[in-house]
């Protein structure tokens, strides 16, 4: 399931260091850019081998009382009793126009499907960043400003929770003590604020845990240079010198980790939208699994690897814009 | 995405840096608007207001090409939206629908005789040559249609504008029955071809009882009344579908007022919603029917008609009803379930005694019992449970094993019969509430999950799918199934109902198929 993208990338250390280009910026987006075509390719391949391992469709779509004969026909009109080899090639001849091909079980083309859970997966994702950013720009600051006190240790304890407990398991407790217990929020459905409440906290959990432990280490970095002791100085008090000083020079790795954490937001939907069954592509992706339905398998897997390749894409081409430190020459 | 762009001033000079940075809680902003957008979207305190019905059941459907899904779910959405030729009444005869009549003219014809002055919603007219278009385009293989039904027919002929001719490659008694669902559905030939299949699927058009409004998949399904409905226009101003896929989710979507009628609920998902006020479950009996099939192919105990016999006497039957099911099954004696043609009343359940099924156990040479595995699929794992607890009461060591429903139905339909191990546990939905829709694939000996070959079986289930005559028909399926009780080659469990849950809005009463056939039904407003 790894091919899923099902596990979060390896978290960027505490204070990332990217590495600067010194080619000239148009050759070096070039270059990504032709890097992050290669990534899709060998995705898009592994993806068809792998989700032919499944078994037969066929098997799926026909009743059991069907005949072999019916079964042969409908292999024949889905083109599935074609060599592997010819299907593959008809693949890549159909990505090289955008064509997903055509979904086995809703017989009409993979794109309009995943156009039509696209805004769910969206929606879910920009409340889960939003309850991110609410949560852990404090959460940091205020470990921050205590090191070592008691605050500190229960955001960090809260940190170590969050970045190690798995999404499904916060939504199901989330489902039990909110929907079953206190009858406060729904458990399940779509189309209203009430809906996205649990949702969007179960899959922000993780990000809220990433962001916070590194404005906490970034502005614990910045708030012993020495600037910030000249503000002190001048007399301004803690959470001042925080807010305007120490802010905007601990800002820059945390913005560049909420850039990659909304790749993961994007992706880490499918088993959030699973428990809650939010009319997402993670769900989609689910259901085509078990229906074995090989085009729409083949483009949300393509679809998760896109999201994660332009986000980090991105993020990298950014760094250089915003970090001076890093600027290339122009 | 491109919702970024608004929330950036677009400078054509380069930005600094700090203004990036500032603008960055702006973009954030305007990320999380489309969430609150939809936050007030909801249409479900209108629904409540006016005369419509909110229906939830298990899943969205497939399609909206009738012709091109075969499951119940999607079914049971379009059957508001088309007609079929025939249908089935509550008192599971065949009654007319888009055809008034039908006859076999020979041995090989169907001929039916059409409705007058249907129309579909369109305007377009829905003649012979709507009905024999809908039948070859099922039947062409570029429709990529699943259902299976209408394997016997071979091609249609228009006699006149009332008046088609469905020509069989062999006898089809069923075939009436056949097009009383998934095979009879009725499609405008003319707006098929002037908007094409995908158009179609987006915005389906047929003679049925609910116009299609609109849908938001895996979300909810809307239709209107149809006022020109050729059977008047339906009690309710609308009807809405949507899917709860489980029983936390039904319950919710009940309790909040957002459905107010839930179907196809399992009986242990029923029985977690019992007890909640203002919510009734009612059981209907229904015609989903259970069975062990039981491998008689292979060497092992199984041969023996007495260790068969056996089991049937060690699976108490309406004990597993009561305690795992909640009581909404009935006991099936022998495979034809209660209410489809050729159910013989006069065959009766095995008598359910652990020590009968010791005593004939020791006959066979297994005076302490045997080892054997009992597959099923993991949605029924309860029941698979229950079921080798019971064989363990006669010393019968039943390994349950559990597999993903995919895997499951694979295997099923394998050309290797023993590909689901010696014994599992299937169903079936006699939904043309016929016998030889659960008997044709199960028993004759040429057939794919035929587990036990008998010539004498083979003989009566020709009789009973080729004889033109319904007497003969039945007399071959009494014959059958005093064959089948004898022989014992399956263990024969129960029929399952069809369960609703509901509020105390709407007034409907299921079919024994449980088609969600919505025309009938009344909603207090």
């Amino acid at each position: 399931m790894s091919a899923l993208t099902l596990d979060k990338p390896p978290t960027p250390a505490d204070t990332p260091t990217r590495r600067t280009d010194r080619t000239g910026p148009l050759r070096g987006v070039l270059r990504r850019l032709l890097t992050a075509l290669f990534v899709l390719f060998c995705t898009a391949t592994v993806a068809f081998f792998l989700v032919r391992l499944s078994g037969d469709p066929v098997k799926i779509l026909l009743p059991p009382d069907a005949t072999a004969e019916q079964e042969q026909v409908l292999r024949h009109s889905l083109g599935l009793d074609q060599s592997l080899f010819a299907q593959y090639l008809d693949y890549l001849r159909g990505l090289l126009h955008l064509d997903f091909g055509d979904s086995l079980v809703y017989g009409q083309p993979v794109s309009e499907i995943l156009a039509d859970r696209l805004p769910a997966t969206i929606e879910l994702a920009a409340a889960a960043l939003a309850v991110t950013l609410v949560i852990a720009i404090p959460a940091g600051i205020l470990a921050a400003m205590r090191r070592g006190r008691g605050t500190d240790k229960t955001v960090m304890t809260g940190v170590l929770l969050g970045q190690s407990t798995p999404p499904f398991w916060v939504g199901i407790l989330l489902i039990l003590v909110f929907a079953v217990w206190l009858r406060a929020l729904p458990a399940s459905g779509y189309g209203t604020l009430a809906n996205l409440v649990l949702p969007a906290v179960t899959l922000a959990v993780y990000s809220v845990a990433v962001v916070a432990r590194l404005l906490r280490s970034s502005l614990i970095d910045v708030l012993s240079s020495d600037h910030i002791r000249s503000a002190r100085a001048k007399g301004f008090g803690p959470l001042q010198v925080v807010l305007r000083h120490g802010l905007r020079n601990a800002s820059l790795p945390v913005v560049t980790v909420v850039g990659l954490e909304v790749g993961n937001l994007l992706g880490g939907a499918i088993l959030t939208e699973r428990v809650f069954s939010w009319p997402g592509v993670g769900q989609l992706t689910v259901e085509a699994i078990s229906n074995r339905d090989f085009p729409l398998v083949q483009a949300t897997v393509l679809f998760f690897a896109a999201t994660f390749v332009v986000v980090n894409l991105l993020v990298d081409l950014s760094y250089s814009f915003l970090d001076p430190r890093v600027r290339t020459s122009r | 995405m491109e919702r970024i762009f608004q929330g950036r001033t677009v400078d054509r000079s380069r930005p600094s840096r700090r203004h990036v940075l500032r603008t960055g809680g702006l973009l954030l902003g305007a990320l999380s608007a489309p969430a609150l957008l939809t936050a007030c979207g909801t249409t479900a305190a209108a629904d409540r207001a006016g005369n419509v019905l909110r229906v939830s059941q298990t899943g969205d459907p497939k399609t909206l090409d009738p012709q091109k899904q075969g499951d119940m779910v999607s079914m049971n959405v379009l059957i508001n939206m088309f007609d079929t030729l025939t249908t089935r009444g509550r008192d599971n005869r065949l009654h007319p629908r888009l055809a008034l009549s039908w006859k076999a003219t020979d041995a090989r014809t169907w001929r039916f005789v059409l409705r007058p002055g249907v129309t579909f919603h369109n305007g377009e007219v829905c003649d012979a040559r709507a009905v024999a278009f809908s039948i070859e385009r099922l039947l062409d293989p570029a429709t990529k249609s699943p259902i299976v039904e209408l394997r016997f027919v071979e091609g249609v002929t228009v006699v006149d504008r009332l008046t088609v001719d469905i020509h069989t490659t062999v006898h089809d008694p069923i075939l009436p029955a056949k097009l009383s669902l998934f095979g009879g559905v009725v499609v405008p030939p003319r707006h098929l071809a002037e908007v094409g299949d995908a158009a179609f699927a987006d915005h389906p058009v047929g003679t049925g009882p609910f116009t299609f409004e609109s849908w938001q998949r895996d979300h909810e399904l809307r239709m209107r009344a149809h006022a020109g409905h050729w059977n008047g226009r339906p009690a309710v101003d609308g009807l809405v579908f949507s899917p709860a896929p489980n029983a936390s989710s039904s319950l919710a979507a009940l309790q909040s007022g957002g459905v107010d009628l839930v179907a196809g609920l399992t009986p242990d998902a029923a029985q977690q919603l019992d007890g909640y006020g203002g919510i009734s479950i009612d059981g209907y009996t229904g015609i989903r029917t259970a069975y062990l099939s039981l491998n008689t192919l292979e060497n092992g105990p199984l041969q023996d008609r007495r260790v068969r016999q056996a089991l049937n006497h060690a699976i108490d039957v309406p004990l597993l009803i009561k305690a795992v099911l909640g009581g909404k099954a009935t006991e099936t004696p022998a495979l034809v379930p209660r209410g489809s043609f050729g159910f013989d009343p006069t065959v009766k359940p095995f008598t359910r005694s652990v020590d009968t099924a010791r005593r004939l156990l020791a006959e066979a040479g297994h005076p302490h019992g045997f080892s054997t595995t009992l597959t099923a699929s993991n949605v029924d794992a309860n029941v698979a449970e229950a079921l080798s607890g019971l064989l363990a009461g006669a010393g019968v060591d039943a390994r349950v094993n559990l597999l993903d429903p995919g895997t499951y139905s694979a295997r099923l339909t394998s050309d290797n019969r023993g590909a689901l191990g010696p014994i599992y546990l299937a169903a079936s939905t006699v939904w043309t509430m016929d016998g030889a829709s659960i008997v044709q694939s199960n028993v004759r000996s040429d057939r794919r999950q035929s587990r036990w070959h008998s010539a004498e079986a083979d003989r009566l289930i020709d009789a009973e799918e080729l004889s033109e005559d319904p007497r003969r028909r039945e007399e071959a399926f009494s014959d059958l199934q005093r064959l089948m009780r004898r022989e014992a080659p399956f263990v024969f469990l129960y029929q399952i109902d069809n369960i609703i849950a509901r509020n105390d809005r709407p007034r409907w009463t299921p079919g024994a198929a449980g088609v969600l056939s919505m025309e009938s039904a009344e909603v207090s407003r």
